[in-house]
């Protein structure tokens, strides 16, 4: 009996922790975000990039993009929002305006085109997937554990941490 | 009388007042301000008395100093690497951190216990052997199997020749996240409330768990494992579950540790971890079979104090900080060495004295 | 007749092979089998192995005296190091070269080995039973005092200093000109790519066999039997404390001659942090060869160290070739370790 309710208690908190950790994936999933402010052509038509928009998130100010300028911000989780202060023309008013996106999960770069947004266009219009160039390294043998050709050399024994940090 | 135990005092509190000592005359020489110093040693505290006090379990269980707390460290590692790979930033990638953590922690404690159990009298050595022989497996996991065996997604943090992870991973989002929430700032000196509030819930955690059934089972057998089967612990059990349980906290301390840092040195984070913590903890006076949370705190403050201090004070009075540098190492290695030596020969002692009481015994008994 | 003969004996080895070195023995054997598959040159490879095993075997032989006298594996190996240390970096400093300054290095390294001994011997009487731990950490004290010591010592010769500040000796000092391959060097037989340094190992043979009449003689006997059994020992009339300091004296002044003959098979003097990384791999290659916490012979350190050296040459070449990774560090750290976890979970045998 007591060992039924011992095993019944284990299993719960397995679950718990893996629901905890499945909610963290969730809400933990972070994205770097690049705001472009460019012209957009959809379904034949051109949406023109404002003069300016200035782009806040999270109440702080991330860029002043002028046309052709690309900004950059990171969030964490999928539903992002920014706050944007669109100055159509040069010396025109600037209107604030609120936008609120549902990201795509397994995106880690992804490219926001503001016109296309500012024009309430759909997810296919404005999102483009950032992918990095690929870095072309030399293989600078930073290859850790391996040692040279007289073997004992290496991390076998404790070497003293002399220069690490704690 | 009194001076007897003014002596007394001063002989059970050696280590601590030598690193008083050792500090007070560093400290002038290293030149720093004291600002600068408080703040430092903030930073420490935070990073490091979790994990120091996860050493606590094995002492009360009688198991010695946990040369094995590494393990843990390094399951918090392997983690790690998974949350950053998997894109997971701020407090959300520290809590995934420390669940994930939680099953491999688990198991290698299981593990070192039950090899520990397999030679009594010698967990100190076997655990400190266990970290070099698991550090193996941890390298051939993490520099060969990662990539071709379990799937890494992002590049960035693979070696270049497309297998193994890197010497370093950068966390750099989820840096210090868990220090930032709810911190205050003093006067230029940021104090983690947060995590410091975590290392008191495991402080809570201690004194709450002293007192449990299994606690008190747990002290009996570091007491006398013998007397302790005769009453009905299932001594092996205990052993095991306490060094699980340190496992298991030095895992979440190194999450702690690496978030504050911010970067992982993916092959050389556990290396010194254990010896640092141990000598931390003695520094604060405690030996082999008795620490207290206190000791903790006190041990963290004054062992980083000097760490601090020493390369620093090295180049004042010599004009070399690679002197300062093997200064520092030498004092924690020498620390340990010492409260070794004074735990085995209070062992003798306390054997010889008790067999002493025993021939007395039996001469009285043959007296009458 | 012959066949039963055959088969008892080698049921008798098995027993006495134990799995662990069974399976590094049999892990060997297959490398060798593998590796003419691989295109790796076999008598070079053998070569290797010899070379290793010459350079390494006076340090596996330190062991055996305090594993004798039941001080455990001796993980203060770092203090006859240092000796050994002191001796060679004196010997240049003095001027000594070629084949003398071996000899003076030896020599210089002898005061210094029994001072250590003694006093490491008496401290490891203090605390019997916790002898291998603390063992470790003075080992570790020691090389990190001695890291300082090489720093502020006033070493002048201009072959060992940092050339710029002419003061404080450089991590690695080639033996160039010194005593570089002094010993491998005397009777070198070389057969194409087959090479013996036989002057090493007979130097080796020559210790090993002092050791073992040393071990038939009443100290040596008297040894064995602290070590095997203390308090019957003491009732004997032993005086068990100084068979003990004696043991320890022993082992650290081997430490310091078998580093010694490491850096003329390797060509340079390692200092600072470099001792650290001697130790764990000595003490696992007597434990290879068959010996156990209180239990060790002269076959096990040629075994060992036959075993450890080959496993170390051979797995690089050999993993490379198959499989195009370099794991063979990972595997002698997993080797090293596991053996040495091994042997302190057996049940000592004998009480003590």
């Amino acid at each position: 009996m007591k060992s039924k309710r011992r095993v019944l208690i284990c299993l719960l908190s397995v679950a718990v922790l893996a629901a905890i950790a499945a909610v963290m994936m969730i809400i933990g999933r972070g994205h770097t975000i690049y705001v472009d402010n460019r012209s957009v052509d959809y379904n034949g038509q051109t949406y023109e990039a404002p003069y300016k928009v200035t782009v806040y998130v999270k109440d702080e100010q991330i860029a002043k993009l002028y046309d052709k300028e690309r900004g950059m911000s990171t969030w964490i989780g999928q539903n992002f929002q920014m706050t944007l202060e669109v100055m159509e023309k040069k010396g025109g008013d600037e209107v604030l305006q609120t936008i609120q996106l549902k990201l795509p999960y397994d995106m880690d770069g992804i490219i926001v085109n503001l016109p296309a947004v500012l024009a309430g266009l759909p997810e296919e219009a404005w999102l483009t997937e950032f992918i990095p160039a690929p870095v072309v390294e030399e293989d600078d043998g930073e290859i850790p554990g391996e040692s040279d050709e007289f073997g004992l050399e290496g991390d076998m024994g404790d070497d003293m941490g002399l220069g690490g940090d704690i | 009388m009194k001076q007897n135990k003014v002596l007394n005092f001063l002989l059970n509190n050696m280590v601590p007042i030598m690193f008083i000592i050792i500090c007070a005359v560093l400290i002038p020489l290293s030149g720093f301000s004291a600002g600068y110093l408080l703040n430092e040693i903030i930073t420490r505290m935070g990073r490091n008395t979790f994990l120091v006090l996860c050493l606590l379990f094995p002492i009360m269980s009688g198991m010695g100093l946990n040369f094995g707390m590494t393990l843990g460290a390094m399951a918090a590692e392997i983690a790690i690497i998974f949350v950053a790979d998997w894109q997971i930033w701020g407090l959300p990638g520290i809590v995934l951190a420390v669940i994930l953590s939680l099953p491999i922690s688990v198991a290698l404690g299981w593990l070192c216990g039950t090899i520990m159990n397999m030679a009594i009298g010698r967990e100190m050595i076997t655990g400190y052997i266990m970290n070099f022989f698991i550090g193996g497996w941890y390298q051939l996991v993490v520099l060969f199997m990662m990539g071709p065996i379990i799937p890494i997604v992002h590049s960035s943090i693979k070696l270049p020749r497309g297998y193994g992870i890197r010497n370093t991973v950068s966390l750099l989002n989820m840096r210090q996240t868990l220090d930032d929430l709810l911190a205050i700032r003093i006067g230029g000196i940021k104090i983690p409330v947060l995590t410091f509030l975590l290392i008191g819930l495991l402080c809570l955690f201690i004194v709450w768990f002293r007192r449990t059934k299994l606690g008190q089972d747990m002290r009996a057998v570091g007491q006398d494992m013998n007397v302790a089967r005769d009453a009905g612990i299932k001594v092996e059990r205990t052993r095991i579950i306490s060094i699980i349980m340190s496992t298991v906290f030095a895992g979440f301390g190194m999450v702690i540790y690496l978030q504050n840092m911010g970067n992982l040195p993916t092959y050389t984070a556990h290396s010194q971890i254990g010896m640092f913590c141990i000598a931390a903890l003695l520094v604060g006076g405690a030996s082999v079979e008795k620490a207290s949370i206190s000791n903790a705190f006190l041990g963290v403050t004054l062992f980083h104090l000097m760490f601090i201090v020493a390369p620093a004070a090295g180049t004042e009075i010599i004009g070399d900080s690679m002197i300062g540098e093997y200064f520092r190492v030498f004092a924690s290695y020498g620390v340990i060495t010492l409260a070794l030596i004074m735990y085995e020969m209070k062992k003798r002692r306390s054997k010889g004295q008790a067999g002493q009481m025993l021939a007395q015994a039996q001469r009285e008994e043959e007296a009458s | 007749m012959g066949y039963v003969g055959i088969a008892e004996g080698l049921r008798y080895w098995m027993k006495r092979m134990e799995m662990p070195r069974l399976i590094i023995a049999g892990f060997l054997v297959l490398l060798y089998v593998i590796a003419p598959f691989v295109g790796a040159d076999f008598p070079t490879q053998i070569t290797n192995t010899i070379n290793r095993f010459s350079w390494n075997a006076v340090l596996v032989l330190a062991m055996v005296p305090m594993v004798h006298s039941g001080c455990g594996l001796n993980f203060g190996l770092p203090l006859g190091i240092i000796s050994g240390l002191l001796g060679a970096t004196l010997s240049i400093q003095f001027g000594f070269t070629g084949l003398l300054s071996f000899v003076m290095a030896i020599v210089i390294a002898t005061p210094f080995s029994v001072l250590f001994g003694t006093g490491y011997g008496t401290l490891l009487n203090k605390i019997k039973g916790g002898e291998m731990m603390i063992a470790t950490y003075v080992g570790f004290s020691a090389i990190s005092f001695m890291c300082m010591m090489w720093l502020l010592l006033p070493y002048t010769s201009p072959t060992m200093v940092w050339g710029l500040s002419g003061a404080g000796l450089r991590p690695t000092i080639s033996l160039e000109g010194f005593y570089d391959q002094v010993l491998a060097n005397f009777l070198h037989i070389k057969i194409g790519n087959f090479e013996i340094p036989t002057g090493s190992l007979l130097f080796f043979a020559l210790l090993a066999f002092l050791m073992w009449l040393f071990l038939r003689t009443k100290t040596g006997t008297a040894m064995t039997a602290v070590g095997s059994n203390r308090v019957f020992a003491q009732a004997a009339g032993i005086n068990v404390d100084r068979t003990r300091t004696l043991s320890v004296i022993l082992s650290t002044w081997l430490g310091a001659v078998g580093i010694l003959v490491y850096q003329q098979g390797f060509g340079f003097i390692q200092l600072y942090t470099a001792p650290n990384n001697m130790t764990l791999p000595t003490v696992s290659a007597i434990l290879i060869g068959g010996a156990s916490v209180n239990k060790a012979s002269i076959p096990n350190v040629i075994i060992g160290t036959i075993l450890f050296q080959g496993m170390v040459t051979m797995t690089p070449t050999i993993m490379n070739a198959l499989i195009h990774m370099d794991i063979s560090e990972v595997v002698r750290v997993i080797v090293t370790q596991g053996m040495i976890l091994y042997a302190l979970t057996r049940k000592p045998e004998g009480g003590n």
